[in-house]
């Protein structure tokens, strides 16, 4: 059959549907004429004719049915008929309808937002040429996260004798003060490539060309090139379309810009999107002192794998030329001892570097859990909705398939109502997710970590292909898994007996069981979820208000920046201790001091030390944190001083003091008495801060409790303060003001005294240390919020789900109930019989639940770390708080059946 | 399919070639081509209207015969459908199919050892 004519009088069927029924309606009346017509001829009567005809010619609403059925074009229009009808039902019951759609979009739009935020940190591939080739170089040491940099010469040597990539490639970060071509001077993050970097990766320029091996050859700076990207070309250059071949100034280097990144390309790393790229041989010309020269550079490496080589081939050959590395790196860090458990790895890089990957993934998946058991909620509450709709609609259906309908048409009409339901929630599902997973990159980025980068992180989450996809799959799949039950329902009703019976007998025992079923899964999922929130709320809460070693509250921390001052050190020295008696002075200050590093900021310093009388393996040395802090730092802090005394002004002109900490005690001095003791700071500072000269012999003056140093999750390490003014190469510019208030109600007074103290040194920072708390444990907080959110959604739905079916039983059941009343029970037995319904319900959902959490709590910990897992409370208050809500649930129905009146429920 | 099942004694599948044969022996309309179907086969078929309409949309459809309102012979309005020549070469190819078919099975059924 030629398939054109079929398809284009299929379209004009569509197009001419009225003319179309007219006439088919004349048809019949033309066939049902000349029937009867026959029929007198042979010599009926016209009334027994006419009746004969008719019975011959059926009912013509069916004729004309199948007529229509004859089409494939009649299949869209019957669809659009279900979805018309469906539309119709829903509207008239805009209660349910309302409910079901907003605990779909919840469902939805949460899965949703996290999905699209793994998609862009996790699952997105690189912009480039076969970016599943990719590998990326890591390595890892015991106790830290892994980290992809190395150095300069580590590259090369890896680059210069690999077997296993086609190219390696390198990347520097940089920042870049950008002037010329009309620009205002301003400094931007940028990146330094190695020559291959562009051609390995496969990029094409949007204009001009991309850095090649030409420009990584220049040794003159009157060479240089570089490679801006979309986004700064568009916003900083107004997309200059003649900007390849002009000049701009990097770092007082004259460069020429010789092409454009195109617009999808944002570097190796989500998140981080280099404005610039320079050549890695511009380095040693535009950056004083140059780390390229010695070889320094941090870099990172990506790699692409020949065709045929695995990642474990390339792994064990890495691990052979990493011996160079290693090697070089116990020279230069003298020990050996702290380079041998360093390892190389070499990890799929398609998504580019692991570094967000790695510090969200945890996080992203334990939410990922949290919003798929949210959608199941939400599915069953929805599913057992229709169920008891549907039993309500039972007479309908029944009526439906006695007028012809076939039972096909119907059950697509059931699985309509869903999936018309299911793409609302997604629809309005969509639009929440965007706003919310924005609202969750903002969160996340407000973080401890973001906020000590220099580099500004944008993660852009737009819904892509594979968002919308995923969204369109859950939407359908949802409403499969909550539309299914109806529809067999609709699918196996019985039309004669539920035409006949109103009700009661219509009722089938395995629907009742099968709603049930769904109320008690709903419960049983609502504590899991209860009690994971539970769960990461404890922790949240441990992790907040564990003992740091110093009061948090009422703490402000004040960092001030004095490197464009103009002031030489020696001078600041003496202004920073009058500024110290200034602030003092302010009311609702009780005590100010500084220090060099603010503690549990993410940032530190340490060095080794040898402590006097103490012999120690080269092996068992551990860096050792210090801090330079000024007179009344551990009163400020609310840190105890157990013995000996605190830091003085005086200490300047007499000889090297330090403060030490328990746990340093304990391990030098064990149960010897500390003060007097003396110690040295010996080998490199591992931080970029320089501290002390080496071999300066310091006298320990005091010994203060254990106070968390880099981090909250940290025990308290072994820690040295030094007075902050004693150390002529360290200036300590962060200010700490104990306040007897809100911490807030002395800032303008502590802008107006420093302005007034210190004209050219600004305030670079003013924050509290609740702040400071709160932005270290975020991913926590996230979690914590949004599982309990989720919980006590889960639970409310649980709750509804529960109502409706003891309202709907209560009202199938008045008629038994009235029999009970008039036989003399009283109404607090009723109430109880519901009650007591209710509770078996949850019972049996808590039966099942509870294991299902302790197994998930444990799989939680697992990735999770230091998670309470073996604490009973979240679970007894998750399943607590679910008997509770379900006696709330079940109050108006027990309560409606307590007050049935016989006579009128026996009329009934 | 199924509406032309419902069609009694009709071997499945040959309503559409039964119409299209009727026709080519004259133009007809719907009721026209139900009584003569019955008449050439003494009655052996009935096809009703809830099977004859169906089929006569689709073969309209697919363009095999095409309809036109005319005024029948006791002077009212009737939809008369004609082959189309794209009928007429259908008709000629299942007509051929269908005897080599029913050749072949009547062949089959009076088959005795002996032939073979």
């Amino acid at each position: 059959m030629p398939l054109l004519t079929r398809v284009v009088g299929g379209i004009v069927g569509l197009l001419r549907r009225t003319r179309q029924e007219q006439e088919l309606d004349a048809e019949l009346q033309q066939f049902l004429d000349m029937a009867i017509e026959d029929k007198v001829r042979a010599g009926m009567s016209r009334e027994a004719a006419t009746r004969a005809a008719r019975m011959e010619l059926g009912s013509a609403a069916a004729v004309k049915d199948g007529v229509r059925d004859a089409g494939w074009e009649n299949v869209l229009e019957t669809t659009w008929q279900d979805v018309r009808y469906a539309a119709r039902t829903l509207r008239r019951s805009p209660g349910f309808t309302a409910v079901a759609v907003v605990s779909l979009a919840l469902g939805i739009g949460a899965n949703t937002a996290i999905f699209s935020l793994i998609n862009t940190l996790m699952l997105r591939s690189l912009p480039v040429s076969h970016p599943e080739q990719l590998v990326e170089l890591l390595s890892a040491s015991p106790g830290e996260p892994r980290t992809h940099f190395f150095w300069w010469r580590h590259y090369e040597h890896f680059r210069d004798r690999n077997q296993s990539f086609s190219d390696l490639l390198a990347v520097a970060r940089g920042r870049f003060q950008v002037g010329g071509a009309g620009l205002e001077p301003e400094t931007i993050d940028g990146e330094y490539v190695a020559g291959n970097f562009f051609t390995a990766l496969g990029v094409r320029p949007a204009l001009g060309r991309l850095i090649d091996a030409r420009d990584d050859q220049v040794d003159s700076a009157s060479a240089a090139s570089t490679v801006v990207s979309w986004s700064y070309w568009t916003n900083r250059l107004n997309a200059d379309p003649a900007i390849v071949g002009k000049v701009m100034v990097v770092n007082d280097v004259p460069a020429t810009v010789v092409g454009v990144a195109p617009r999808d390309f944002f570097g190796l790393q989500v998140g981080m999107s280099p404005s610039m790229w320079m050549p890695a041989a511009m380095e040693p010309m535009i950056q004083r002192p140059s780390r390229r020269m010695d070889g320094t550079l941090t870099v990172g490496m990506l790699g692409r794998l020949k065709p045929g080589v695995t990642i474990e081939a390339a792994l064990a050959e890495m691990r052979v030329l990493d011996r160079y590395r290693l090697e070089d790196m116990a020279k230069t860090r003298q020990s050996a001892a702290t380079v041998r458990n360093i390892t190389i790895d070499v990890e799929p890089a398609a998504a580019g570097f692991a570094a967000l990957r790695d510090r969200f993934a945890t996080s992203l998946l334990v939410l990922m859990a949290v919003v798929a058991l949210l959608l199941l909620i939400a599915c069953t509450n929805v599913a057992s909705m229709l169920l008891a709709r549907g039993a309500a609609r039972q007479h309908e259906m029944a009526l439906r398939v006695s007028l012809g309908a076939g039972r096909v048409r119907l059950v697509r009409q059931v699985l309509t109502e869903s999936l018309l339901l299911s793409a609302m929630g997604g629809l309005i599902g969509v639009a929440l997710a965007s706003v919310g997973a924005e609202t969750l990159v903002r969160i996340i980025l407000s973080g401890r970590e973001f906020l000590r980068l220099q580099q500004r992180i944008e993660i852009q989450v737009q819904p892509d292909l594979q968002v919308l996809l995923f969204t369109a799959t859950v939407a359908v799949l949802t409403a499969v898994l909550f539309g299914a039950a109806p529809a067999w329902h609709a699918l196996t009703s019985a039309p004669a007996s539920s035409l006949r019976a109103h009700g009661a007998a219509g009722e089938t025992r395995s629907r009742r069981l099968f709603g049930k079923g769904l109320v008690v899964a709903q419960v049983a999922l609502s504590v899991v979820l209860l009690s994971a929130a539970g769960l990461f709320v404890h922790h949240l809460s441990n992790l907040r208000n564990q003992d740091f070693g110093f009061e948090r509250t009422s703490l402000l921390l004040v960092t001030l920046d004095p490197s464009k001052s103009g002031y030489p050190r020696e001078q600041l020295f003496s202004l920073y201790q009058n500024l110290l008696g200034r602030l003092e002075g302010i009311s609702g200050v009780r005590s100010v001091t500084l220090s060099g590093v603010t503690p549990i900021s993410g940032a530190g310093a340490s060095r080794f030390i040898k402590v006097e009388g103490f012999e120690e393996a080269a092996e068992a040395r551990r860096y050792v944190p210090l801090n330079w802090v000024g007179p009344r730092y551990f009163e400020t802090f609310g840190t105890p001083l157990l013995a000996g005394r605190e830091f003085a002004f005086a200490d300047r002109s007499g000889p090297s003091v330090a403060i030490v900490n328990q746990a340093m005690t304990r391990y030098y001095f064990g149960d010897r008495n500390p003060i007097g003791g003396r110690f040295q700071l010996v080998g490199p500072s591992n931080s970029g801060i320089t501290g002390a000269p080496p071999d300066q012999v310091y006298e320990i003056v005091g010994v203060v409790g254990d106070a968390k140093y880099l981090d909250l999750r940290e025990v308290p390490p072994r820690t040295i303060y030094l007075n902050a003014f004693q150390e002529p190469r360290m200036l300590a510019s962060r200010f700490a003001l104990r306040t007897t208030g809100r911490p807030g109600a002395v800032t303008g007074d502590v802008r107006r005294i420093v302005r007034e103290e210190l004209k050219t040194v600004p305030v670079a920072d003013m924050t509290t240390m609740d702040d400071l708390v709160d932005a270290s444990v975020v991913a926590e907080r996230v979690i914590a919020t949004l599982s309990s959110f989720f919980g006590v959604l889960g639970a409310s739905l649980a709750a509804l789900g529960l109502y409706g079916l003891l309202a709907y039983t209560v009202t199938r059941r008045t008629n038994e109930i009235g029999i009970r009343i008039a036989l003399g029970a009283a109404e607090s037995d009723i109430a109880r019989m519901v009650l007591r319904g209710a509770l078996g319900l949850v019972c049996a959902g808590l039966v099942i639940g509870v294991p299902v959490a302790l197994l998930s709590r444990r799989a939680a910990s697992r990735v999770v770390t230091d998670l309470p897992a073996d604490s009973v409370w979240p679970l007894v208050l998750a399943t607590a708080a679910m008997l509770a809500i379900a006696l709330v649930a079940a109050y108006v129905p027990a309560r409606r059946a307590a007050r049935v009146e016989p006579v009128e429920a026996l009329r009934q | 399919m199924s509406a032309e099942q419902k069609s009694s004694g009709l071997v499945p599948g040959t309503l559409h070639m039964l119409i299209l044969k009727t026709l080519a022996l004259e133009p007809m309309h719907g009721y026209g081509i139900g009584v003569r179907l019955g008449q050439i086969s003494k009655g052996v078929f009935q096809v009703n209207a809830g099977s004859l309409f169906p089929a006569l949309r689709r073969l309209e459809r697919d363009g095999l015969i095409a309809g036109e309102w005319q005024v029948t012979e006791n002077n009212r309005r009737g939809k008369y459908y004609a082959l189309t020549a794209q009928g007429r070469a259908t008709l000629k190819r299942e007509t051929k199919d269908w005897e080599q078919q029913t050749t072949a099975i009547a062949r089959i059924l009076s088959a005795s050892l002996g032939e073979l």
